[in-house]
């Protein structure tokens, strides 16, 4: 029998200063291909921090970050996405001159995994996005929420493994947030794996019921998004008091 | 002698461009302050010096030796340099200093290399007689000097808008996050922009004897000032947006120097203080500045 293969990700007591500030302070998980694994824990709990530096933005001060079994250490953002990591923004900021297709066009010639097959079109890719009728549109003239589409269009466009999310749903209206859901749980089904940081605990429980929770840079708790509602210190420092009985 | 000044503030507003445009290329780009953007402009004016005098070289022929060699200079500088100013948690106040630095090291350089007393090339060497124009006699240099800043405008124009990299470049000056994560080379795109943006300022510095009269080592200074006034009228971040700023610190200084020559030195900074005041994101405002 073959040994199982490493997890797409794992990450090791991974540690982010800024300053005397530990953002990360030790967090290790790890992810399979075709996995959703939701990251939840109130503001300035390193949930965005931890995105940042899977993704390169942010070097580690300590740990490491392993992908598909190999150790990234100071791997350039531009070099992760093309090895199958990307991401999208809390708050997308799309070359704004440029087109809807130019946007996307680009991450796709730029960024486009090594060994990805031509998968989907970018016209295809334009429409699962809603996005088709936009497509020669300046990025800055799209709404909040056709920007948050464009930026994940962007990221599908470079065909990654790994895609990591960043609070998506936010400005989103409920319509808008089904489909969401829709769209990320088929690309998990495709075997992508997402590590999905988000507020609204409706959008994370359509994915997934296996969640981090984060406070202060550390995790709290790892299990199911119902069992983390019962859990007392998970309560106590994100959830309120409305959950508390 | 309004039209005069028109026409001349407008000759001198396509150079002025040209002294901003660097930098503003730098700092839209790389968000990097190059306070020594002035100091490479006057090694450029001592380079189309002595290539005149010990080799006789005419400033048509100093113009691209500068730029290649600025430009291939530029770009070990810049890795040298701005990558690991990248990493710094307030790079841009970082690079302010370290170029101010960096602008001390090379005017002390110069003054100990150069020495202190004033260089000129003679204007003749751009061609004999004044320009006629529109019905208007102006000095033949000038106009030379203005007509190659406004085709290094152009030029960098259609860089930036009509070519493969000039596309990356503006990607990375409209968000660098998102540019990496569209699997752009950031720092190659950025040293190549640095490279350029020293070119640029080294071929202001070639025309700068004619244009700005005598080349010393304390040059810099005064050019600094002027390339500021001229990127943050026009809009601090967008090099297209330093022609508008150009154009109004071109004829605004004309018109002083004609009607009132004495205050004509305050221009600079009445212009800064006036768009600073007024209209800080330049008079082209924020849309031209995502680029």
């Amino acid at each position: 029998m073959s040994p199982e293969p490493p997890p797409l990700l794992a990450v090791d007591r991974l540690v982010k200063r800024f300053g005397g500030f530990r953002a990360l302070d030790g967090v290790s998980f790890s992810l399979k291909a075709g996995e959703v694994l939701g990251l939840v824990g109130p503001n300035g709990s390193g949930k965005t921090t931890c995105i940042n530096t899977i993704s390169g933005l942010y070097p580690p001060d300590g740990g490491a970050v392993r992908f598909a079994g190999e150790r990234l250490g100071g791997l350039a953002p531009h070099r992760r996405a093309r090895l199958g990591i990307n991401r999208t923004f809390q708050s997308p900021r799309p070359f704004a001159s440029l087109t809807v297709r130019q946007n996307v066009a680009l991450a796709a010639a730029y960024g486009r995994r090594h060994g990805a097959g031509g998968t989907v079109s970018l016209a295809a890719l334009l429409a699962m996005l809603e996005l088709d009728h936009l497509a020669d549109r300046r990025a800055e003239d799209l709404n909040s929420a056709q920007q948050k589409q464009l930026d994940l269009a962007r990221a599908l466009a470079t065909g990654p493994r790994l895609l990591l999310v960043d609070e998506l749903a936010a400005g989103l209206n409920p319509a808008e947030l089904t489909r969401m859901a829709e769209r990320l749980a088929a690309l998990a089904r495709d075997g992508m794996a997402l590590l999905v940081v988000e507020h609204l605990l409706s959008f994370l429980d359509r994915l997934t019921d296996r969640v981090i929770v984060m406070n202060a840079g550390r995790e709290i708790f790892e299990g199911t998004l119902a069992a983390a509602t019962r859990e007392p210190e998970v309560v106590r420092v994100f959830l309120g008091s409305d959950h508390a009985g | 002698m309004l039209a005069h000044a028109l026409l001349g503030g407008v000759i001198y507003g396509c150079y002025f461009a040209l002294v901003g445009l660097g930098l503003n290329l730098v700092f839209g780009v790389m968000r990097i302050v190059n306070l020594a953007h002035g100091d490479v402009l006057m090694l450029g004016a001592y380079a189309a010096f002595f290539l005149f005098h010990l080799f006789g070289l005419s400033p048509f022929i100093a113009a691209p030796v500068v730029i290649v060699g600025f430009f291939l200079l530029g770009l070990p500088f810049y890795y040298l340099v701005v990558p690991r100013l990248a990493l710094a948690k307030d790079a841009e106040m970082l690079s302010l200093i370290l170029f101010f630095g960096i602008q001390q090291i090379i005017e002390a350089l110069a003054a100990i290399a150069f020495g202190s007393s004033e260089r000129s090339i003679p204007g003749r060497v751009l061609g004999i007689g004044p320009f006629h124009l529109l019905g208007e006699t102006l000095s033949r240099a000038w106009v030379i000097g203005g007509a190659i800043a406004a085709a290094a405008v152009l030029a960098l124009y259609l860089y930036l808008y009509h070519t493969r990299s000039g596309l990356l470049t503006r990607a990375v000056m409209a968000s660098r996050e998102e540019a990496l994560a569209s699997g752009i080379d950031m720092h190659r795109i950025s040293a190549r922009a640095f490279a350029i943006g020293l070119a640029l300022a080294g071929l202001a510095g070639v025309f700068a004897p004619f244009m700005l009269g005598s080349v010393t080592p304390a040059m810099g200074t005064s050019v600094n000032l002027a390339a500021f006034a001229v990127i943050i009228v026009g809009s601090l971040g967008n090099p297209l947006g330093t022609v508008a700023g150009g154009l109004i610190y071109g004829v605004g200084l004309l018109l002083m120097q004609t009607y009132a020559s004495a205050w004509a030195d305050l221009l600079p900074n009445l212009l800064l203080i006036g768009v600073l005041l007024v209209r800080p994101t330049g008079l082209l405002g924020r849309r031209v500045r995502l680029a």
